[in-house]
C-alpha cells in the first residue's frame, strides 16, 4: 500500500460512513469500478469500525492499568483504604480477594475483603449487596465471623472483619483425614450457625470447605454469609432445565463455579428458587466430605458434577470409612436428599440429630477413659470395653478396625448404657474434687504475704525533658536486673515491660498480661540538679497499693538512691535477703554517679539494637570506664556492642573480636559473676576461636549464675542449633522466651532456630508472633519471607520480604522487588533484587567501606551465578564464623548441597567440636 | 516538526515517568473496584499537572502549550510501551508462568489493547499518513481531546474526527486479523 492509494481508500471510507449503511454498497461499487481490492479494503475498513467499540476509547494509561491488574493483586498491599492499612494479601478467590489489615482507629487486625468490580457492576447489584452484606453484618453468633464495617473508598467496595488465624476446612482436609470427633464438632458449630442465620432469615447459599476456618482453639467460623447472591449466574426464569443451568454455568466462570458446584444443591444447579434447605444440603455435602476426603458427588467438569448432583446417589459412607456410625450415615443422606422435601425441614433439626450423637459418642469415649472402682473384677472388664469402645472412637473415620454388624455407634451406645449410673458416680466425685481444688488453690494465691512475681514498669519521665530519658529507662532497668538476682522471685524481663512504655495501661490489666502478682511504677522527676522520683507497688491481685515512697535527691546521690529504691522494694516484697543476696544487689554498680549515668545511656542505646544511634552506646560504655575504670559491667557493656557489631556486618570480624575478648577479660577480672560477660566471652571462643567446647562451658557458666538472663539462653539456642542438637536448641528457646515473653528478640530466635530446621510451619508462627510484638523488626519480616519462600507461597514471601526492604530504607529495592514480580515471576523478581543489591554492595566497596563477603555470597547465590558463589565462598567462611556455621544447616543453601565443591567447604570448616 | 525530540526531553521523561507509575497503580486500583469509567479524564489531569512540573524545568523550553502537549504524548507512548515491553520481556524471557491466583480475578477481559502491538501497527501506519498516527497518539497516549489535538496539529476538528474515526478503524483491522497473540 502506498500513501496515494491510502489516501484514496481513506476518502471512500470516509464518504461511506457519511452514507446510510444501506447505500454503502452501491456506492463503493460505483467509486471502485474494477478494483475490487480497494472496494474489499474500505468495506473491511467500514466493518471494522462497526466492530471496533470502545478499542482505544480507554486510553492507553487505561489500558496499561488493566495490565497491572490482571497481572498482580499484590498492588494494595502497603496502601491504605480509609483507615485501613492493608498488611498482606490472605488469600484469593471468585468473591474477591482477601488482606489482611491494620485497623488504625481500634489497633486491632481485621480482614478485608475487596468485592471485585463485575459483581457490583449495576446499582441494582450494590445496593443488594449492601443489604444482603448489612443484615449478615447484624448476626451475632460465635460461629459467624463478625463483620465490622462494609466501605466504599474510590469506587472500592469492601467488607471489613474479624481476622481469623486459622485455616479453612479445605486445607485441614487436605492436610488429614478428619476424624470422627472432630469431624462432629465441626457439623454441630457450622450447623449452629446456620441455625441463627437463617432464623435470622439469611440463607449462605454457598457453604463450602472454603467457608468454613478452624481456628487452632477449635472455634469454627463460617464466612461469607449472603454473598453468594451476588454471585449467581443463573436466572430462574430462563434456566428451567439441568442442562441449561449447566451450560450456563460452564460459560461463565468455569474456575468459580467449580469451586462451588460440588456442594450445590439440585433446586440451585436447576436455577430454580432456593430457600434455606439448599443450606442443609450443603453442610450435608460438607460433612460427607469431612468424613471421606471427598465430595459427595464428583466429577472432571463442572458439567459432570452437576450431572452427578442432580441424577446420582452418592457413595455410602460406609463403603469409604469403615465404622462409620449407622445413624452419622443417615444424617448425612437425608441431608443429601434431592427433592428438598424429603430433606431435614430445618437445620434445627439436622443439629438436634448431630448433637445427639455427637453426645453419645463423647460419652462413650469419657467412659473409656473413666474407670471407677466397683469392685475389682468388674473394673477391670469395664477397663477393657472401654479401651476397646475408645479405640473404636478414634480410629473411626480414618481406618478400618473390625467390621461390625452394626455401626460403631450402636455398639457403643448399647454399652454405655449399661455403665451409666456408676460412670455418672464416678463424675460426680471428680467434679467436686476439682472444685474443692481450685477454691482451696484460690484461697492459698490471695494470701497477700506473697508476691512471688512482680513486674517493674519503665518508669515515666514526668520532667518533660528528653535528656532524662536514658536516666528514667535506665533505673527501671537497673531495678530489673537487681531484683532478677533474688531467688524468691520472678521479675519480667526488659522488653517484655518496655513495650508498655508511653501508654496508659491499668494495672490490673498488665498484671494479667504478663501475668505479675505486683506491678511497680515509677515516675521520675527532674529540676536541675534536683531529682524526685515517686514509687509504688500495686498488688494486682487486690487492686490495693501496698506500699508507695517520694524519693527527693540529687543528681550525684543517683547510685545510693538506686541501692535505696531495690533494697525498699525487695523488703515490700516479703524478699528474705540473706548477705549475699544484698551484695549482689550492691556489687554491680559503680560508686561514680557520673560512670553509672553514662553507663546507663550506653546501654539505652544499647538496647535500641543496631542502626542509627548504636555507635553511641560504645561512647557512652568507653566514658563510664574513663571514668570508673573499676566499673565490671560497663566493660561487659562494651564486649557486647563489640560483638553484636562484627556479629551483624558493621564492623569487620576478625578486627574486632579481640576487641570483645579484651573488654570481656577485663569485665571477668573486675567481677567474675556477671552473665554477660559470659555470653560474650562464649561468641568470642565459638565464632573467633571457633573453639565450641569452651564456648559451651561459658554458656554453661553463664546460665548457672543466672538462669534468668534470657539472652544467653536466646543465645546458647542458636549455637546448639548450629551443632544439630536441636532439641537441645528448641528447649534453650523456649526457655528465653518463658523468661522474655514480649520480646520480640527471642521470639525471633525461636523462628529462626525453626527455619533452620525446616519447620517453615512452626516458624511461620513464630515469626509472625515476634511481628505482633514488633511490627518493625526488619529480620522477623526478612526470615517469614525465606520461610514462606521455601514453602513456595511466592506472594507473601514477595511482601514479607519488601516489607523488610521498606523499614531498612531500602524503598527502592521493595520496589525493584515488588514491581518485578507484579509483570514477571517469582525468580526473576529474586534476581532483580538480587542485582540491585549486587549494585549497592559494589558502592559500598568503592567508597572504601566494609562489607561482609557473606552478603556478596547471598547476592550471588539468589542471581544464580554459581561461579561467584564458591568464588566468595571461603572468603565469608574465614570471614564469619558465625555464618559458616549456619552454612550447614541453612534451607537457602540447599540448592547447592548436591556440588561436591560445597560438600568439600563443610568438610574443611573443622571446627572443633 | 514539533515532535522531534531535544535535549530536554529526556529530563521530562525522566520527571513525568514517577508521575505516570504514581498514575498507573491509581488507575489499577480503580480498576479492582467499580469504575470501569475514566476515560482519557485521568490522563489529561496527569499531563496538565506534568506541565505544571515541567514548565520550568532545566533546559526544557517549551515553545507554547501545543509543543508541550505533543511531547509529552510522545514520552507517554513511550513510557507506556516500555513499561508493556519489560512485561513481555520477562514474561517470555523468563519462560516462567505469570503470577496468576487461582480462580483469578474476575475482570471483564474487554478491550484492553495490546500496547505493543499497537505501537508497531501505530509506525505502520505513520508511513502511510503521519498526521494520521498523530491523532492517534496524541489522544490515545497523550489524552487529548479532539480540540486539543487539532490546535497541536494546527488543523480542523473536522479532520481530527475522521483521522480519528479512519485510523481507529485500520488499527482495529490490523490488531484483530493475525494480530499478537497475547497482550
Amino acid at each position: 500500500m502506498t500513501p496515494e492509494r491510502w489516501e484514496k481508500v481513506g476518502k471512500l471510507y470516509q464518504a461511506a460512513m457519511g452514507l446510510q449503511p444501506d447505500g454503502r454498497e452501491t456506492f463503493l461499487n460505483d467509486a471502485c469500478g474494477d478494483d475490487t481490492a480497494m472496494r474489499r479494503d474500505v468495506e473491511s475498513l467500514l466493518d471494522a469500525a462497526g466492530r471496533a467499540g470502545s478499542f482505544l476509547a480507554a486510553g492507553a494509561m487505561n489500558d496499561a492499568a488493566k495490565m497491572i491488574v490482571e497481572g498482580n493483586s499484590l498492588w494494595l498491599v502497603g496502601k491504605r483504604l480509609s483507615h485501613y492499612q492493608v498488611l498482606s494479601l490472605l488469600g484469593s478467590g471468585g468473591m474477591g480477594q482477601v488482606y489482611l489489615a491494620d485497623d488504625t482507629n481500634l489497633k486491632r487486625q481485621v480482614a478485608l475483603k475487596l468485592l471485585p468490580a463485575e459483581l457490583l457492576a449495576n446499582e441494582d447489584r450494590l445496593q443488594r449487596f449492601e443489604q444482603e452484606a448489612l443484615a449478615a453484618s447484624a448476626l451475632n453468633h460465635p460461629n459467624i465471623i463478625t463483620i465490622h464495617e462494609i466501605g466504599q473508598v474510590d469506587g472500592l467496595n469492601f467488607i471489613i472483619t474479624e481476622f481469623i488465624a486459622g485455616q479453612t476446612l479445605r486445607q485441614q482436609i487436605a492436610k488429614v483425614r478428619m476424624n470422627l470427633p472432630t469431624v462432629l464438632d465441626v457439623a454441630v458449630q457450622v450447623a449452629s450457625a446456620l441455625v441463627a442465620a437463617h432464623a435470622a432469615g439469611i440463607i449462605h447459599r454457598d457453604l463450602k470447605p472454603e467457608n468454613i476456618m478452624l481456628r487452632p482453639d477449635g472455634l469454627i467460623k463460617v464466612l461469607d454469609f449472603g454473598l453468594a447472591k451476588l454471585s449467581e449466574r443463573v436466572d430462574p426464569e430462563k434456566a428451567v432445565d439441568a442442562e441449561a443451568a449447566t451450560k450456563f454455568l460452564v460459560q461463565t466462570e468455569p474456575g468459580v463455579v467449580m469451586g462451588t458446584a460440588a456442594y450445590m444443591s439440585p433446586e440451585q444447579a436447576r436455577g430454580k428458587e432456593d430457600d434455606a434447605r439448599t443450606d442443609i444440603f450443603s453442610l450435608g455435602a460438607v460433612i460427607y466430605e469431612m468424613l471421606s476426603g471427598r465430595a459427595p458427588f464428583a466429577g472432571e467438569t463442572v458439567a459432570d458434577i452437576i450431572g452427578a448432583l442432580i441424577h446420582k446417589e452418592p457413595q455410602p459412607l460406609s463403603t469409604l470409612v469403615s465404622n462409620t456410625p449407622a445413624e452419622l450415615q443417615h444424617i448425612v443422606s437425608k441431608a443429601l436428599r434431592k427433592d428438598r422435601d424429603e430433606r431435614y425441614q430445618s437445620v434445627k433439626s439436622l443439629l438436634i440429630d448431630l448433637r445427639t450423637l455427637k453426645q453419645e459418642l463423647d460419652f462413650a469415649a469419657k467412659l473409656g477413659r473413666s474407670v471407677s472402682p466397683v469392685s475389682r473384677d468388674a473394673a477391670s472388664k469395664k477397663s477393657a470395653q472401654a479401651t476397646t469402645a475408645n479405640a473404636a472412637m478414634e480410629n473411626a473415620g480414618t481406618q478400618a478396625v473390625t467390621a461390625r454388624p452394626t455401626s460403631s455407634a450402636e455398639y457403643l451406645v448399647g454399652r454405655i448404657k449399661q455403665y451409666k449410673p456408676g460412670f455418672a458416680a464416678g463424675l460426680a466425685v471428680l467434679l467436686l474434687a476439682a472444685t474443692f481444688g481450685y477454691w482451696f488453690y484460690s484461697k492459698r494465691g490471695s494470701n497477700a504475704a506473697a508476691i512471688e512475681s512482680i513486674a517493674v514498669m519503665p518508669f515515666a519521665n514526668a520532667s518533660g525533658n528528653s535528656e532524662v530519658e536514658y536516666l528514667s529507662d535506665g533505673i527501671t532497668e537497673s531495678l530489673i536486673i537487681s531484683l532478677s538476682q533474688l531467688p524468691s522471685v520472678s521479675v519480667k524481663a526488659r522488653s517484655s515491660v518496655f513495650r508498655y512504655k508511653g501508654r496508659e495501661v491499668e494495672p490490673q490489666q498488665v498484671a494479667k498480661e504478663l501475668s505479675v502478682q505486683a506491678i511497680l511504677n515509677g515516675r521520675l522527676v527532674q529540676r536541675g540538679d534536683d531529682l524526685t522520683l515517686y514509687l509504688s507497688l500495686v498488688d494486682a491481685r487486690t487492686g490495693n497499693q501496698v506500699w508507695g515512697e517520694q524519693y527527693d535527691r540529687k543528681l550525684a546521690d543517683l547510685v545510693s538512691l538506686q541501692k535505696e529504691i531495690v533494697r525498699e522494694v525487695s523488703q515490700k516484697l516479703w524478699a528474705r535477703l540473706s548477705g549475699t543476696d544484698e551484695q549482689k544487689l550492691a556489687k554491680n554498680y559503680s560508686q561514680n554517679a557520673k560512670a553509672y549515668q553514662a553507663y546507663l545511656k550506653g546501654r539505652y542505646y544499647w538496647n535500641r539494637g543496631p542502626g542509627p544511634g548504636y555507635e553511641k552506646s560504645r561512647e557512652y560504655f568507653q566514658q563510664a570506664i574513663d571514668l570508673d575504670p573499676t566499673y565490671a559491667l560497663a566493660y561487659s557493656g562494651l564486649a557486647e556492642y563489640y560483638g553484636i557489631a562484627s556479629t551483624v556486618g558493621l564492623l569487620p570480624p576478625n578486627e574486632n573480636w579481640p576487641k570483645v575478648e579484651a573488654a570481656a577479660n577485663k569485665a571477668l577480672a573486675l567481677d567474675d559473676t556477671l552473665a554477660e560477660t559470659y555470653n560474650s566471652l562464649a561468641a568470642v571462643k565459638l565464632y573467633y576461636y571457633r573453639d565450641w567446647p569452651a564456648a559451651e562451658r561459658y554458656f554453661r557458666r553463664g546460665i548457672e549464675l543466672d538462669p534468668k538472663f534470657a539472652e544467653i539462653h536466646a543465645h546458647y539456642a542458636v549455637c546448639l542449633m548450629s551443632f544439630g542438637r536441636n532439641e537441645e536448641a528448641l528447649a534453650e528457646a523456649q526457655r528465653s522466651v518463658e523468661l522474655d515473653p514480649l520480646s520480640p528478640r527471642f521470639n525471633y530466635f525461636w523462628g529462626f532456630i525453626l527455619f533452620f530446621m525446616r519447620q517453615y510451619d512452626r516458624a511461620i508462627e513464630q515469626f509472625r508472633k515476634t511481628l505482633e510484638l514488633d511490627p518493625n523488626y526488619v529480620m522477623a519480616h526478612e526470615e517469614l519471607g525465606n520461610a514462606y519462600e521455601q514453602k513456595r507461597m511466592h506472594i507473601e514471601a514477595i511482601a514479607a520480604w519488601a516489607k523488610a526492604l521498606t523499614l531498612s530504607g531500602k524503598g527502592d529495592q521493595a520496589s525493584t522487588l515488588e514491581r518485578t514480580f507484579a509483570v514477571s515471576d517469582f525468580e526473576t523478581a529474586v534476581r532483580a533484587l538480587a542485582q540491585k543489591k549486587l549494585e549497592r554492595l559494589n558502592e559500598k566497596t568503592g567508597r572504601g567501606e566494609y562489607v561482609p563477603a557473606w552478603e556478596y555470597v547471598m547476592a550471588y547465590l539468589r542471581l544464580g551465578d554459581k561461579e561467584k558463589v564458591f568464588g566468595w565462598l571461603p572468603k565469608a567462611v574465614e570471614e564469619t564464623y558465625g555464618f559458616a556455621l549456619n552454612l550447614k544447616v541453612n534451607p537457602t543453601f540447599d540448592t547447592l548441597r548436591g556440588d561436591l565443591r560445597f560438600q568439600d567447604l563443610l568438610r574443611g570448616l573443622g571446627f572443633k567440636q | 516538526m514539533l515532535l522531534a525530540w531535544s535535549d530536554g526531553d529526556q529530563s521530562a521523561l525522566e520527571r513525568l515517568m514517577p508521575l505516570v507509575y504514581a498514575e498507573l497503580h491509581r488507575l489499577a486500583k480503580r480498576y479492582m473496584g467499580r469504575e470501569h469509567a475514566g476515560h482519557t479524564l485521568q490522563t489529561s489531569a496527569l499531563v496538565n499537572e506534568a506541565y505544571l512540573r515541567l514548565i520550568d524545568a532545566q533546559g526544557v523550553r517549551w515553545q507554547n502549550r501545543a509543543h508541550f502537549f505533543a511531547v509529552s504524548a510522545q514520552i507517554m507512548r513511550r513510557i507506556l510501551i516500555d513499561f508493556a515491553r519489560a512485561r513481555q520481556n520477562v514474561k517470555r524471557g523468563g519462560g516462567a508462568k505469570q503470577v496468576t491466583l487461582d480462580e483469578g480475578l474476575v475482570l471483564s477481559p474487554e478491550s484492553g489493547a495490546d500496547l505493543l502491538a499497537l505501537d508497531e501497527a501505530l509506525e505502520r501506519l505513520a508511513t502511510l499518513n503521519t498526521r494520521q498516527s498523530q491523532v492517534v497518539e496524541l489522544r490515545y497516549f497523550g489524552g487529548l481531546n479532539e480540540k486539543e489535538v487539532a490546535e497541536v496539529l494546527k488543523v480542523s476538528s473536522r479532520t481530527v474526527r475522521t483521522d480519528w474515526s479512519l485510523a481507529r478503524a485500520w488499527l482495529y483491522r490490523e490488531l484483530s486479523s493475525g494480530g499478537r497473540d497475547d497482550a
